[in-house]
């Protein structure tokens, strides 16, 4: 199998919007659901204050690997958006819900690197 | 919404052949059918959250979840490994049942959380392990959650 270990034709720099994006997330869960904080003390005895401090690191730290270009694209996103990366299914961005040029869109193979919305600023990442 | 209407027979295997953590995370992943590039991100997200602290509730079960991109609707999967494999399980055991669950970061119907306290709280009925070890068929699988999961 290729599967899950294969990172080939992925943008570096996109993996790591990926990975903050989803770092995001769980963090976020974590801060502001008490279900999700009770079901990861409960179960999988989890603390959760230790879990977002854990998640705090891991995110300062993929931070500084990012390109200082798009580190500056991200930081001002952040503050105006719950999602980072957002993914574009059929054509349709899904940071802002308008459906975007296929040539913004582009080929999820092409070596252009790491894209955006062109509406919403966003980065993207194309889902089949 | 009732579990087994979450699982289908695809999703289900009932003799994973990997033999350590992460590539039994990956063996669960390609139950979903994604793509190579989503399987990746995917196992990188699962791996951030068992690194949190392992998934292996007890019990022989675990419970590998996370919310992804990669998907665009919650997403489930089942495997069983009959001789166990280490998983840093909470009670030090090995992990025999094995239930994927994968949600997008927003989901309009917000399953996710009622599911994953679901999955746990039928994993967590005494007799639901050796059911487990006893079904033969990924349909008998899904009659079990049809029948213990109400
Ligand atoms: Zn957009």
């Amino acid at each position: 199998m290729s599967g899950p270990s294969d990172t080939r034709g992925m943008d570096p720099q996109l993996m790591l919007l990926l990975e903050l994006q989803d770092l995001r997330a769980q963090r976020k869960e974590l801060a502001e659901s008490e279900v999700a904080e009770r079901m990861q003390e409960e179960h999988f005895h989890i603390d959760p204050a230790d879990a977002r401090s854990h998640l705090d690191e891991k995110i300062t730290e993929i931070e500084q690997e990012l390109h200082p270009r798009i580190r500056a694209r991200y930081a001002q996103i952040v503050p105006m958006r719950d999602r980072v990366v957002v993914p574009v299914i059929n054509g349709v961005c899904y940071g802002c819900f308008v459906s975007i040029p296929t040539a913004t869109a582009g080929d999820r193979d092409s070596p252009a690197g790491v894209q955006s919305c062109e509406h919403c600023g966003c980065f993207i990442y194309i889902l089949n | 919404m009732k579990l087994r209407q979450l699982f289908t027979l695809e999703g289900v295997n009932l003799e994973l052949k990997a033999e350590t953590k992460d590539d039994i995370l990956k063996e669960l992943i390609q139950l979903l059918d994604l793509d190579d590039k989503s399987e990746t991100i995917l196992f990188k997200t699962l791996k951030r959250r068992e690194n949190l602290g392992s998934t292996g509730i007890g019990k022989g079960i675990a419970i590998p979840h996370c919310r992804s991109l990669v998907v665009n609707r919650l997403r489930l999967a089942y495997g069983r490994k009959p001789e166990g494999a280490d998983f840093n399980s909470i009670d030090g055991e090995p992990v025999h049942n094995f239930f994927l669950i994968v949600a997008p970061p927003l989901e309009v119907s917000n399953q996710y959380l009622p599911v994953l306290g679901k999955i746990a709280q039928f994993a967590k009925d005494p007799d639901i392990p050796t059911h487990l070890q006893d079904i033969s068929t990924p349909q008998e699988f899904l009659d079990l959650l049809e029948e213990k999961a109400p």
